[in-house]
């Protein structure tokens, strides 16, 4: 298999680290890409430009994040995403709401770094952080009931590590107190350690 | 159940089109709702603060728009929008992602266009221009795929997301060049879940 991916985009990071922790990262080949230049590499498998993108055991190529987890967790045991019922909704809807503070503090980034200040517009900033606000609040709330790992759980702490790499100011640790000590030791996951984006921007 | 709702959300229609689709759309009430609004409620049952957001009976609360689909999907007897397993199923997946790609891209569009007194970012445009362009010309590529196969949860998406394309950018027709494409949405736009769910701007 081959996985497209970039070192900062909290999205591949979950797949990483969700191929690490199914014991299948050894059949992956990784390729780290650009995918602000949208190179040709990429598009060719993806034509939304986007990272992750994963090329299957069968040769298909696979997008979103969602979707690619899905697939890496039918390869092996043990399963990391629950198969039916409530169980399975509960962990796909703490999924959405990480994958909800990841698109959040991506266009944060954006709306930082790709327009003048002048330019930044107040009301559409507000809008993002409460997108990362609000989550992590549930979090807080939710973070005695996690499992020990699993898709949920994986992309919790991705949304975390992308807030500490590109949204240090966001300061999201304090009131979260029960969070920032889950994610502390979730965080030392050889899983966590062996992607981690470098040090924080 | 409960449907929290805005009514020209293409997100929201594919939740829609599933839900007639599959049998369940005399179950679910509809509750219209402004995520745009300063005093929206919106966010005490989806945090994030989107539609569409479904409440369960149970009262699970549910996001975003796959979620929502797929639960919708485990309600029913009939022939399932979301093959089980094999590569029926990464086909239909891959499809999925390739609609919400371009409702992503053309949402993006309209969000830089609605700025207040900022200038909007010609790059970020382009950008979102450049993943229609290509994602369009990848969906032409599997005109005769979507065409042949019973249909699925890649269908519909591509279908909603073609048909807001024409809602939302008219003047830029995606048809010229993509002939099988054109083809496929004119027949597939045609059914009664659709139909029934043609977006309108509020007057």
């Amino acid at each position: 298999m081959l996985l497209r991916y970039s070192v900062g985009s909290p999205y591949a990071r979950k797949v990483r680290v969700f191929a690490i922790e199914k014991g299948v990262m050894g059949e992956i080949e990784g390729h780290a890409s650009n995918p602000w230049d949208a190179p040709d590499a990429l598009i060719a498998i993806n034509p939304l430009g986007k990272v992750p993108t994963l090329v299957s055991r069968d040769g298909m190529a696979l997008y979103d994040s969602p979707v690619i987890c899905e697939y890496l967790d039918g390869l092996a045991e043990p399963r990391l995403i629950p198969k039916d019922g409530t169980e399975r909704l509960l962990a796909l809807r703490t999924q959405a709401l990480a994958d909800g503070v990841m698109d959040a503090g991506v266009l944060l980034r954006v709306e930082m770094t790709q327009r003048k200040e002048g330019d930044r517009n107040r009301d559409w900033i507000d809008r993002q952080v409460g997108q990362i606000d609000r989550p992590l609040d549930v979090f807080e709330k939710e973070v005695g009931s996690f499992a020990a790992v699993g898709i949920g759980e994986i992309s919790v702490a991705c949304a975390l590590g992308y807030l500490d790499f590109r949204h240090g100011a966001l300061n999201w640790r304090a009131k979260r107190p029960k969070l920032a000590a889950w994610f502390a030791a979730f965080e030392q996951r050889p899983s966590m350690i062996e992607t981690h984006p470098g040090e924080a921007k | 159940m409960k449907l929290r709702y805005t009514p020209t959300s293409p997100y929201v229609r594919k939740v829609t089109v599933v839900a007639h689709e599959t049998g369940l759309h005399d179950k679910i009430e509809r509750i219209a709702s402004n995520p745009w609004a300063p005093d929206t409620d919106l966010p005490n049952d989806n945090p994030i603060g989107k539609v569409p957001c479904l409440i369960a009976d149970g009262g699970e609360t549910l996001f975003d728009s796959p979620l929502i689909c797929e639960y919708l999907d485990s309600l029913h007897g009939g022939r399932k929008l979301y093959p089980p397993s094999g590569g029926e199923r990464w086909t239909a997946l891959r499809r999925h992602s390739l609609g919400d790609g371009i409702l992503d891209a053309a949402v993006a569009r309209i969000i830089e266009s609605r700025r207040p007194d900022t200038p909007q970012s010609e790059w970020w445009i382009g950008r979102q221009k450049n993943v229609l362009r290509r994602t369009l010309d990848a969906c032409e590529d599997e005109a005769d795929g979507l065409a042949k196969g019973p249909v699925t949860i890649g269908h519909i998406t591509i279908g909603v997301a073609l048909s807001y394309l024409d809602f939302r950018f008219a003047a830029e027709d995606w048809r010229p060049g993509r002939p099988k494409l054109a083809k496929w949405h004119a027949e597939f736009a045609k059914r009664p879940s659709m139909m029934q769910t043609i977006p309108k701007d509020p007057t």
